[in-house]
């Protein structure tokens, strides 16, 4: 029965189609308002599912110079980490069907795994625009990682717990974003580094180095990484409305906040224009750790 | 056992065929054209005629591309650069032949450095006449061509392609 039930949890819910299906809809809700911000009428509902589909069926050419290994694995695996962490997170305002003692932390590098697997997987071919592209994934990643982490680690403080499911019954009845503001704002821009939104696309810009670490990606590949980057845009939702905005007590609160964060997260990627590589790590390590620390000087003072 | 195959390819077959009509990418490469023809590209995927609720999206990369818009009358130096990258796109891809010249030399035709023509060195799927097309016109040919995909019309397949570089013209005016 215990089988059966986990077979549940990994494949339909909350692992599996629910995460492939949400992820699809938020990609489609986060390009929809921004073309709707852009004076545009913006893709079609399914337009995240033709893509995927299409890039599934699409021919793979395993460019020369590269580790077939890594090049066919590390997809698989930046996925893998996406569907793994969503076990942990309280999906749809349901509790999260595992947990144990310091799972926040596995989360946080399961998360980090796309991100690594990204920049891997652009050093592993032989392309300078890979290259290039990578160089910047992995600094990016060593710029907003810490002040993201201490961000979320503030609530972990708060709570005095490092077990999600812990920390969401404590958020539940105080709305940590009145007294964690900063580390509010600073996890909500984490998070868009993290998926390489605008203002944090330098690592793909799209009009200098083609198309960032994974311009030799074609076909499965690529299409396991846009998956992805939804499934983690979801979880990263999650986190969020769940540390800050009072909990997720039940879907429909589940589906009004983590729908409000990712309007406030449009309206910036619509208003900001991209950052220089250079920019983005002064961004991060002069203000971004900065606030997080005056956070947590507070926190601990008041 | 047999029967019930055909049926899920036969389903497989329509949803690949639904993403690929539903789902194009395009690359934009300029094979030595006045650069009229670009412009109207470029305009063709501005919000005015946003070409976003078509799924169209524009691609630097060949590898991610589905659909070449090709332009001008390729000379000699970017007919290697023209094939190249040709090459580097990845099954199923199409060649969109934009502006009188691509279509075949234009007002260019019969110089000493140029080709005549992008079919002189792919093969071609649709062609779009103009000097330069209007955005419409433009958005009208790559439309024709996904719809010459769906398995009602004819199936453009690579074998076809290989058969007769030149298939009919897609788009007359
Ligand atoms: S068709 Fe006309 S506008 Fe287009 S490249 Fe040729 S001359 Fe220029």
């Amino acid at each position: 029965m215990s089988t059966l039930s986990a077979l549940f949890a990994i494949s339909i819910f909350p692992g599996g189609l629910f995460l492939l299906s949400s992820g699809l809809l938020y990609e489609w809700g986060n390009r929809k308002l921004l073309a709707l911000l852009q004076n545009r009428v913006g893709p079609r509902w399914f337009q995240p599912l033709a893509d995927t589909i299409k890039l599934l069926a699409k021919e793979e050419v395993i460019p020369t110079g590269t580790n077939k290994f890594l090049f066919i694995g590390l997809p698989m695996v930046a996925l893998a980490g996406g569907l793994t962490a969503a076990l942990y997170v309280p999906l749809a305002g349901l509790a999260p069907s595992a947990s144990f003692d310091g799972d926040l932390i596995m989360v946080f590098y399961l998360l980090s795994l796309l991100t690594l697997c990204m920049g891997l997987a652009g050093t592993n071919t032989v392309s300078r625009f890979s290259l290039i592209g990578a160089t910047r994934t992995l600094t990016q990643v060593f710029s907003y990682e810490a002040p993201f982490l201490l961000a979320l680690l503030g609530v972990a403080a708060a709570a005095g717990s490092w077990q999600i499911s812990n920390i969401t019954a404590y958020s539940g009845q105080h709305w940590l974003i009145l007294t964690q503001p900063l580390g509010f704002l600073v996890a909500l821009i984490g998070l868009m580094g993290k998926l390489e939104m605008p203002p944090f696309d330098a690592p793909e810009a799209h009009t200098e180095i083609v198309a960032g670490a994974l311009t030799e990606y074609s076909g499965r590949g690529l299409a396991f990484f846009h998956l992805g980057k939804a499934i983690e845009l979801v979880i990263g939702l999650t986190l969020i409305a769940a540390f800050f905005l009072g909990g997720l007590s039940n879907p429909l609160w589940f589906l009004i906040k983590t729908l409000a964060l990712l309007f406030i997260m449009v309206v910036l990627q619509a208003l900001l224009a991209r950052l220089r590589i250079d920019q983005t790590v002064g961004l991060w390590w002069r203000y971004g750790v900065l606030l997080v620390l005056v956070q947590w000087l507070l926190m601990v003072l008041l | 056992m047999d029967e019930k195959k055909n049926v899920v390819q036969e389903v497989m077959d329509g949803l690949t065929n639904w993403a690929r009509v539903n789902s194009p990418w395009v690359l934009h490469f300029n094979s030595g054209s006045c650069n009229g023809c670009d412009i109207e590209i470029l305009a063709t995927l501005t919000p005015r005629y946003d070409l976003e609720r078509l799924g169209v999206r524009l691609e630097a990369s060949p590898r991610h591309a589905d659909v070449l818009l090709c332009t001008g009358a390729v000379t000699r130096q970017a007919r290697e650069r023209l094939i190249r990258i040709y090459e580097q796109m990845h099954e199923p891809k199409f060649v969109v032949a934009i502006g009188s010249c691509a279509l075949s030399g234009g007002v260019f035709r019969g110089c000493y450095n140029v080709m005549n023509g992008i079919e002189e060195v792919i093969p071609v799927d649709a062609y779009i006449p103009g000097c330069p097309p209007r955005p419409e016109a433009i958005i009208d040919g790559v439309v024709k061509l996904l719809n010459s995909l769906s398995p009602a019309n004819h199936q453009i397949t690579v074998a076809d392609r290989n058969d007769k570089p030149s298939t009919e013209k897609a788009v007359e005016e």
